[in-house]
């Protein structure tokens, strides 16, 4: 084999890895993009690129983490939804896999140098793919498909890009390299380029972006905030705007909001209180079945707990019930009494309130409260001031929608 | 570099650009199409709204609409409660049929029952009633019908089940710091003068014992139930 030849084979194999790899980053781009309609999408959450996953099939719910989570996308209080990170990982692949090709082209020194570059460019995929598989098994907690098939990608190109270095460095050197020109700056020839591929990219996407200023503030808004039948629990101590938060502790939604809200550092902008309303029709008239069973023995919990019935802070009642949702959920559906078991045994100053005619009337203020406000029968709801969190704002849109309702309102203080 | 892969090289720098063009504009669209209306919108989600049962109908309704307009409920906000010559005209029809009105309630109302010549509720009374006061579910409304059996003048009797009304509303308020307890709750006394209640009321939840239950121990006493009718 001559020196012009050495390594093609793990160049081939290298361009193949980079095209592979960004078609998992163009199928999670397009999802993400899906998404910018405000409305909820089905996952294409496979190794098979393209494939679609339903929103509840069990594999796509790390993709729905994921997708879903801050991590997702980068400026996302300065734009909806933010710049996913799949975008520049496309432009990535892109480059990579024109810089296989272009090396495939070169002779002599050129060669090996390009040959050098392109072996340290594809560290950055594998040193990207390393922090995000961390964050997604350690913050997250969520295996994504896509994510997975971008990291072996990632890694089977660093791989081919390393063999085809060496190959291309042990060749022996022919009379044409010694007789050719010192090639140019390619290392930093191919950071211009890299940075060229990202920039078009994300250019495209914020040229194409919708006005979403215009629904911020736009879902309606309270009649008033007044607490007159002292149904609210205060969720923290903040000194932010004023927010009241519609939920249900045995809600996967509300969890899951909690959780983004805090991720994305919002939480401290607002001085949350929750108005409880439970999705179990064993208290609540307004549901035709109990969708979250149990839900209401553990509001009483949390009110009994706002009471000071006993020494557990509502807060501590509001965690227990977020880590244990699914369990409590499972015994109350064919146990009704299941539920205040396990608050009993869990907290057990106040098993006394919980079930008791005060608990149960206080709860059912809270239901009224809602009437009384005409809310929609879901979970969760945020109003800051008074002004509703566009339901459709709630996940991608949450910094971006969030930020500019408290830019509004002049609050929402660190 | 040879103008071959230069080509590729802006064919691949294209893909990303392109692709990211075309999707979120058309995301875009499909946002722009929506607010438009040209696209059928998702079911609205429910309101909050109070309970409105089956058995609801417009005879309950416009007995309850009369009373709680003409008993100042509905204007005022306070309770005032009516008296039986009001609750008679308001109702307009048998004392009988008045009580059939409440027949569907069989599970939501009970039986509150005083000593002779009493207005005092027992530990059983209170029991009951913040057993049942404390069920409100979706319901708006809280009646309570006082009654007095026959014995002693009509005048007597009438103050007797107003003071029973009274010692009623007095409990809830000091057991439930409900807010809207004025609005919610509507006070009828009848005395002896109107709609006695029969002894098939009896298998009703009721705080007296089992055994006491003629007409003169069923109507020493007030009837309470929540009322899941939206006006």
């Amino acid at each position: 084999m001559g020196p012009g030849m050495s390594g093609r084979v793990h160049i081939a194999i290298f361009v193949v890895a980079c095209l592979v790899g960004l078609m998992f980053a163009s199928v999670s781009t397009y999802d993400f993009a899906q998404h910018l309609d405000r409305q909820v999408h089905d996952l294409h959450c496979s190794f098979v690129p393209g494939m679609a996953s339903k929103l509840d099939d069990g594999g796509a719910a790390g993709c729905q983490v994921t997708l879903m989570s801050p991590y997702s996308s980068v400026l996302r209080a300065k734009i909806w939804g933010g710049i996913p990170i799949s975008l520049p990982a496309m432009a990535m692949f892109a480059f990579l896999a024109f810089r296989g090709i272009d090396l495939l082209g070169r002779q002599g020194l050129a060669r090996r140098k390009a040959a050098a570059v392109l072996f340290g460019l594809s560290s950055l995929p594998v040193i990207a793919s390393v922090v995000m598989g961390i964050i997604a098994m350690v913050e997250l907690d969520a295996a994504c498909k896509l994510c997975i098939g971008i990291y072996g990608a990632s890694l089977v190109a660093f791989l081919a890009a390393g063999l085809a270095f060496m190959a291309i460095r042990r060749a022996p050197a022919d009379d044409d390299e010694a007789r050719a020109p010192a090639p140019g700056p390619i290392g930093l020839v191919a950071l211009a380029q890299l940075g060229g591929f990202v920039a078009l990219a994300v250019v495209a996407w914020l040229l194409a972006m919708p006005d979403y200023s215009r629904y911020v503030g736009t879902c309606g808004k309270l009649s008033d905030t007044i607490d007159k039948g002292k149904v609210m629990v205060a969720l923290d101590q903040n000194t932010g705007a004023e927010s009241i938060e519609v939920f249900d502790p045995l809600c996967p939604a509300c969890r899951a909001f909690d959780r983004r809200l805090a991720a994305a550092g919002l939480d401290v902008r607002l001085h949350r209180k929750a108005v409880l309303f439970p999705l179990d029709n064993t208290c609540n008239w307004m549901v035709d079945s109990a969708m979250h069973p149990g839900a209401c023995t553990v509001s009483e919990a949390i009110l009994c707990a706002e009471a000071g019935k006993g020494s557990t802070t509502p807060n501590q009642v509001i965690e227990w019930a977020f880590e244990a949702q699914e369990k409590v959920r499972d015994a109350s559906k064919n146990d009704p009494e299941a539920a205040k078991r396990m608050v009993d045994e869990r907290f057990p100053d106040l098993a006394a309130c919980v079930g008791s005619d005060e608990a149960e009337q206080r709860l059912n203020r809270s239901l009224r409260w809602a009437v009384a406000h005409s809310i929609p029968v879901v979970t969760p709801q945020l109003y800051v001031e008074g002004t509703k969190l566009c339901p459709e704002d709630t996940d991608l849109g949450l910094e971006y929608s969030l930020t500019g309702l408290l830019d509004r309102k002049g609050g929402g203080g660190k | 570099m040879s103008a071959g892969r230069i080509v590729v090289g802006i064919a691949l720098a294209v893909v990303p650009t392109v692709l990211a063009f075309t999707w979120v504009g058309s995301a875009g669209k499909r946002l722009a199409a929506m607010e438009a209306g040209a696209e059928a919108a998702e079911p609205a989600a429910a309101i909050a709204s109070a309970a409105d049962e089956g058995y609801c109908n417009g005879d309950l309704r416009k007995v309850l609409r009369r009373v709680l307009q003409s008993c100042g409920l509905m204007q005022s906000g306070e309770v005032r409660g009516c008296q039986p010559v009001q609750a008679k005209s308001v109702a307009t029809m048998t004392g009988t049929d008045f009580n059939a009105l409440f027949l569907p309630l069989s599970q939501r109302a009970g039986i509150i029952q005083f000593d002779q010549d009493s207005a005092e509720l027992d530990p059983n009374d209170q029991k009951l009633l913040g057993e049942l006061f404390a069920d409100q579910r979706g319901a708006s409304y809280f009646f309570v019908v006082a009654r007095s059996s026959p014995e002693g003048s009509v005048e007597h009797n009438r103050e007797l089940s107003q003071k029973r009304a009274d010692s009623v509303l007095a409990h809830l308020r000091q057991s439930f710091n409900d807010p809207d307890l004025d609005r919610e709750v509507g006070l009828l006394w009848l005395g002896e003068e109107f709609a006695q209640l029969e002894q098939d009321f009896c298998g009703w939840k009721r705080s007296g014992e089992a055994e006491k239950c003629k007409p003169k121990d069923i109507n020493r006493s007030a009837f309470v139930a929540w009322i899941d009718c939206r006006l």
